[in-house]
């Protein structure tokens, strides 16, 4: 009797673990990224960096850097620009949450020497420059970083079934990079998403939060428009349960990598699920935080005496 | 005695069916978020839906279905079909929109093609992008011979927004007169609401105080004539459009009531949630605003064409769908209380003594009525007009 319930009980752990074991299997792969954080190179003379505060940890609160990535055929291997970067800082105590984006076009010190815009530091030096950089501008420290590729935020978003949100304006763009999949990746394709509450498949998302031809703002429009399909991504997730969890890690194959650990990500889950997206400060720096350079390159040069007061009020 | 041959048999049977059968549970335990759409044909909608009056028209995976009796019919395949607006005859005006560029056209209410209305295709040796063009939200003026619509001329390289045009009906854009003068960076003007009395409402985008695109619902009583480069703010002293809300309501898709004097909106005030919001109109000015729907994300509202109330589409959860919802009238429009009737003293009480008041009974109180859900698990076009006809 004995013999035959652990015989049992054996099989229902191995149909479990046949279940789970891709998953199981991605997250290993895309999880525990080892971070490199590149030594600081002297800032050449004549580049004026910021003068942040040194970081520290803030109790009861975690940081995360957000990275979003053209990884398309143009880009070789890792070296590729990060289009997107979020600053997310989570306090567990208070549930407040601040999302902060920074302009791609940023001209800043990189961690790895020179002064560029910083959306090169990841392609620079991969994910550890790039939370090198953001620290040692912006005086924030960081946690961990989640870095997601242009095929997997469509993945994701189809394998959690689309998005609701309401686009604020309709994106027009008769030059939107036709660069995913095969074929030429220097192809344009005609987009036009309109504006309004509607549901978004992951092809239509990207559209939306990628295009910035058709934008005053360009980047900073963007960044806006990001925000929006983050919380409209986190407020469909709570609805994720364990069983969807094998078919969101083979949409998400290759396509994301944190250096959270697994069992971190367990214990985040809960935090997450309980954050309330009224109460999310969502901050973009926006003139007067920057402004153009007037410049062919296109560069956006901050105001630092005008944001590390800000990163202090909404970062502590 | 059963033999070990057996047990140990029936043993391992018993391993691989619980084995499978752990699997495959823990797939049935998967939530329904990627479930696809139900095909409206294949739903039974609620029996809100037989009380609807007419026929109402709308879309779903570049679908065209119509709904009447309580049932549902596909008029037409799914091959890019959206945004419809009346045309004479119970037929229809539609957009059929392709990867590249969209058309409009006229369809019956049976769903067949009886017209080709533009022509925004580019030879496909033509490897331009811009080449090719745009025509969104169709709307007929009210004489049935002018076809206005929202479309993507003027535009300059990245710069495409959208402006709206006045085209005779079976002519060409060429014939075309712009009513409307987009600014640029915004994606433009869109959806266009010919009155009878000749004047246009339409949605205009537009960077709102805190400098976030926005929308705001404008009027003009004639067209516009271009002034030439881009604009990059509402044109002060220039052209003839003027708002009828603020930037900060920010609302969009204008639906006038068949009598025309209420309008129903949707506005976000610039959040994740749109409001089913309506307004008086004398013409030319909106009156007081009023919110009715407050906790959904509303779109396309649509008036029945006997007044009895309001369709809209909406999810039912966040992320699952827009539904069809239908608000009776006399959840925004209560009837008036009947009067409380005058105590009368009941004659015959003692003359000394003062005649007592009666308390009058409090009036009932005016029972709440909500939305109701017509569909489940359906995925219509929000950004698709419906068409109601009696």
């Amino acid at each position: 009797m004995t013999l035959a319930v652990t015989a049992i009980a054996l099989s229902v752990g191995s149909g479990g673990f046949a279940y789970f074991l891709p998953a199981v299997s991605e997250a290993f792969d895309a999880t525990g990224q080892v971070v490199d954080v590149p030594s600081p190179t002297p800032t050449p003379t004549g580049t004026v960096g910021p003068t942040p505060s040194p970081t520290t940890r803030t109790p009861g609160s975690f940081t995360v850097l957000l990275l979003g990535s053209d990884n398309d055929t143009k880009f070789i291997g890792d070296h590729v620009l990060t289009q997107s970067m979020i600053i997310v800082r989570v306090n567990t105590n208070t549930k407040k949450v601040v999302m902060m984006s920074i302009p791609r076009d940023l001209w800043v010190p990189l961690s790895t020497g020179g002064t560029a815009k910083i959306d090169g530091a990841y392609s620079y030096g991969g994910p550890g420059a790039a939370i090198a950089t953001v620290e040692n501008n912006f005086g924030i420290h960081i946690d961990d970083y989640i870095w997601i590729g242009l095929a997997g935020l469509v993945h994701v978003i189809d394998a959690i079934g689309g998005i609701d949100v309401v686009t604020s304006a309709p994106v027009l763009d008769d030059f939107y990079p036709h660069d995913i999949g095969k074929g030429n990746p220097y192809r344009y394709l005609r987009v036009a998403v309109l504006a309004g509450p509607q549901h978004l498949d992951g092809t239509h998302a990207l559209e939306y939060v990628r295009s910035r031809h058709n934008d005053l703002q360009s980047d900073f429009g963007r960044s806006q428009r990001q925000q929006q399909v983050l919380l409209a991504l986190k407020a469909k997730a709570a609805e994720i349960s364990a069983a969807d969890v094998p078919g969101l890690a083979a949409a998400m194959k290759g396509q994301i990598k944190t250096s959270m650990s697994l069992q971190r990500i367990a214990t985040l889950l809960p935090v997450a699920a309980s954050l309330d997206i009224k109460k999310i400060q969502q901050i973009v720096l926006l003139p007067p935080y920057t402004h153009g350079c007037g410049c062919p390159q296109g560069y956006v040069i901050p105001v630092w005496s005008l944001i590390l007061p800000l990163v202090q009020t909404y970062f502590p | 005695m059963i033999s070990r041959f057996v047990l140990a048999a029936g043993l391992a049977l018993l391993m691989v069916f619980s084995g499978i059968g752990s699997y495959v549970y823990l797939g049935t335990r998967q939530s329904n978020l990627t479930a696809a759409p139900q095909e409206p044909t294949a739903a039974s909608p609620s029996p809100g839906a037989f009380s609807l009056p007419g026929t109402l028209f709308m879309t779903q995976s570049g679908a065209i279905y119509s709904l009447s009796a309580g049932r549902f019919h596909q008029l037409t395949t799914a091959a890019g079909w959206t945004q419809l607006a009346p045309y004479p005859s119970s037929n229809l005006l539609a957009v059929k929109r392709s990867q590249l560029s969209s058309d409009v056209y006229v369809v019956n209410r049976l769903g067949r093609v009886l017209r080709r209305l533009t022509n925004n295709t580019a030879p496909s040796t033509n490897y331009d992008p811009s080449a090719r063009h745009w025509s969104f939200y169709p709307r007929l003026s009210r004489n049935n011979k002018t076809l206005f619509m929202s479309y993507d001329k003027p535009k300059f390289g990245f710069d495409v927004p959208m402006s709206i045009w006045a085209v005779p009906l079976g002519g060409t854009i060429q014939q075309g007169r712009l009513w409307s003068i987009a600014i640029d960076y915004t994606g433009g003007d869109m959806q266009p609401l010919p009155l009878a009395s000749g004047a246009l409402i339409y949605t205009k985008y537009l960077y709102g105080p805190e400098g976030k695109l926005v929308s705001q619902i404008w009027i003009t009583n004639q067209p516009e004539v271009p002034y030439g480069g881009n604009v990059l703010a509402p044109p002060a002293g220039l052209g003839h459009g003027r708002p009828l809300t603020k930037p900060e309501e920010d609302c969009a898709q204008p639906s006038l009531s068949p009598n025309g004097k209420t309008i129903a909106m949707i506005c976000t005030h610039e959040t994740q949630v749109s409001d089913l919001t309506l307004a008086s109109f004398n013409g030319s000015t909106l009156g007081p605003r009023r919110s009715v729907i407050t906790n959904q994300l509303v779109a396309q509202p649509t008036w029945a064409p006997d007044s009895s109330g309001i369709a809209y589409l909406a999810p039912a959860q966040l992320g699952q769908g827009f539904q069809l919802w239908w608000l009776p009238k006399n959840a925004y429009a209560p009837p008036a209380p009947s009067p409380v009737p005058t105590p009368i003293p009941t004659p015959g009480g003692p003359v000394s003594s003062p005649v007592p008041t009666p308390t009058p009974s409090p009036a009932p109180a005016a029972p709440v009525i909500k939305p109701v859900q017509i569909t489940t698990n359906l995925g219509f076009d929000a950004t698709s007009p419906m068409v109601w006809i009696t």
